[in-house]
């Protein structure tokens, strides 16, 4: 295996725009993430968690430190990281279709060839038969199903995902949760894998899903703990094993004080 | 009884006292009368002069629109995504607005002479501020999240800015556009008026709607084709808008705004 991201001593501080206070989002950042892994984030509110997968998609630059995807510095947004936004950020004026063929139109791919992957895409997420319904008309896992085509149909080389599942109901959570395991390759060779970061709130979730989970820590931002998921791949559909709740337990553990601090600030 | 029954009975019977008014007690020198002035519109549609006044006005209106859009709207993106931009521009912007476009005819006199130029500048003036106003605010408004969205999915520049940005905003802007074509509209008529004619000098200046009302009143003394113009004016206020809104309709397609 090889690295596709590495992130070596990144620190990021703001300057809050309200208090004009430096709030120190992310401290000494150190993480490689391999070319055929699923790495979730987890942490308790206002850890960075969010903040460290905009600087991977180049949407922030960090305080200080660097990233690097594919050996090379990451210094803006590109097509080759794909991003799952928590709020979908579909385009409301573009039906289902446009939006998945937004990415393809910006990279200049002629139409027909647009037109082939965004159906493609459509029938793989189960968007059959909405092409032409806006964002407005969908129910909020539709949605987020469009917004997972639309990254695809770029080909990203990597997956980042902002606490994509955080906004739809639980049953559509689970559903959803299993479908991007199919649709990344749980159940097919490691190779055709692609690297993801998936950054949640939901310990159950980041154990069903990764391979690895980062846990973050608040005030300064920071990695708590790496805990390795060796459970069987492809996942069971079931996911109440002994081995998931030992998991489950363990990080709940390393979050509980600092997600109760977290609260009483708020 | 329907309700356009009651309203067309109510116009018949102020058109028919309007009409008696002047002719049994009024001074038809300084009142116009209806009937009169339905002559007098026949008269100025069969001989063009009106037709050709309307066009020349309207091709003023459609050119200093047209100005005033591309600025517009290039200065309401660029104010509303650059901040220092907006922090340095909207005081000076926030200042000209306040100045009424036609306080400006005797420096657009000044500059273009009493010129059509000199009409298109106030026009201009006049469109223009409606449609900054509405530009930046609807680009402020835009989700962020879609500008980064667009990022990373492989948009550069000119797509961001065309397909997200422009996109994203032009419901907002048509309804800016509609508001400045009003405003538009009103001061052609006012910038004709107030420059007027001036005959035997050499300043030639191809007549507008406004200048066909200076001198039908201050030559021709004729009171009911003035009426005339004024209905026209009227009239074609509301074509404008109604094609405005067409337009409005066109960039909201069903569905497309929750």
């Amino acid at each position: 295996m090889t690295d596709s991201i590495r992130i070596e001593d990144v620190s990021k501080t703001y300057v809050s725009p309200r208090t004009g206070e430096r709030v120190e989002a992310l401290r000494g950042i150190n993480l490689t993430i391999q070319s055929h892994e699923f790495v979730a984030i987890v942490g308790p509110s206002g850890c960075g968690k969010s903040t460290l997968l905009a600087l991977v998609a180049g949407l922030l630059k960090p305080t200080s430190g660097r990233i690097f995807f594919d050996g090379v510095t990451v210094s803006r947004p590109g097509p080759e990281r794909g991003v799952l936004f928590q709020d979908y950020a579909l385009f409301p004026w573009l039906t289902v279709q446009d939006n998945v063929e937004f990415g393809p139109r910006a990279r200049s791919i002629a139409a027909e060839e647009r037109r082939r992957i965004s159906q493609e895409l459509i029938r793989l997420v189960g968007l059959c038969g909405f092409e032409d319904k806006y964002p407005s008309e969908l129910s909020g896992g539709m949605r987020q199903r469009c917004a997972l085509a639309r990254m695809l149909a770029n080909e990203p080389k990597v997956w980042l995902m902002d606490e994509p599942f955080a906004a739809v109901d639980l049953q559509t959570r689970m559903l959803l949760q299993q479908e991007l395991l199919r649709l990344w390759g749980d159940d097919r060779e490691i190779l055709s894998r692609r690297p993801v970061m998936f950054v949640t709130h939901g310990i159950e979730e980041a154990v069903f899903l990764a391979d690895r989970v980062l846990v973050l820590g608040r005030r300064p931002g920071r990695i708590k703990a790496t805990i390795e998921i060796d459970l069987d791949r492809p996942r069971p559909p079931h996911r109440n094993s002994p081995a998931t709740g030992a998991l489950v337990e363990r990080i709940w553990r390393l979050i509980r004080d600092e997600a109760a601090e977290a609260i009483a600030d708020e | 009884m329907p309700r356009w029954v009651t309203r067309i009975a109510v116009l018949a019977g102020v058109i028919l006292a309007w009409e008696m008014g002047v002719r049994l007690y009024g001074n038809p020198q300084r009142f116009p009368y209806p009937s009169a002035v339905a002559t007098a519109l026949v008269r100025d549609l069969g001989s063009g002069r009106l037709v050709v006044a309307v066009v020349q006005s309207l091709s003023r209106v459609l050119l200093a629109f047209f100005f005033a859009a591309a600025t517009g709207i290039v200065v309401g993106v660029a104010i509303a995504v650059f901040r220092p931009l907006d922090r340095a521009l909207s005081p000076i912007i926030d200042s000209l607005r306040s100045i009424a476009p036609i306080v400006w005819i005797p420096m657009a006199v000044l500059w273009f002479g009493i010129t059509g130029r000199a009409a298109i500048f106030i026009v201009a003036y006049a469109a223009v501020f409606p449609i900054i106003l509405n530009t930046s605010e609807a680009v402020r408004r835009l989700d962020r999240r879609l500008f980064d969205a667009a990022l990373t999915l492989g948009a550069g520049p000119a797509t961001l800015v065309v397909r997200v940005i422009l996109r994203g905003a032009m419901p907002t802007i048509i309804v800016g556009a509609r508001v400045a074509m009003g405003f538009a509209w009103a001061s052609i008529i006012a910038a004709e008026l107030a420059m007027g004619i001036k005959l035997g000098e050499g300043a030639q200046i191809s007549i507008g709607l406004g200048q066909l009302m200076v001198n039908t009143l201050y030559v021709e003394r004729d009171l009911n084709g003035l009426v005339g113009y004024m209905l026209t004016i009227g009239l074609i206020a509301i074509l404008i808008d109604l094609v405005m809104r067409q337009f409005h309709r066109l960039a909201l397609p069903a569905g497309a705004i929750p």
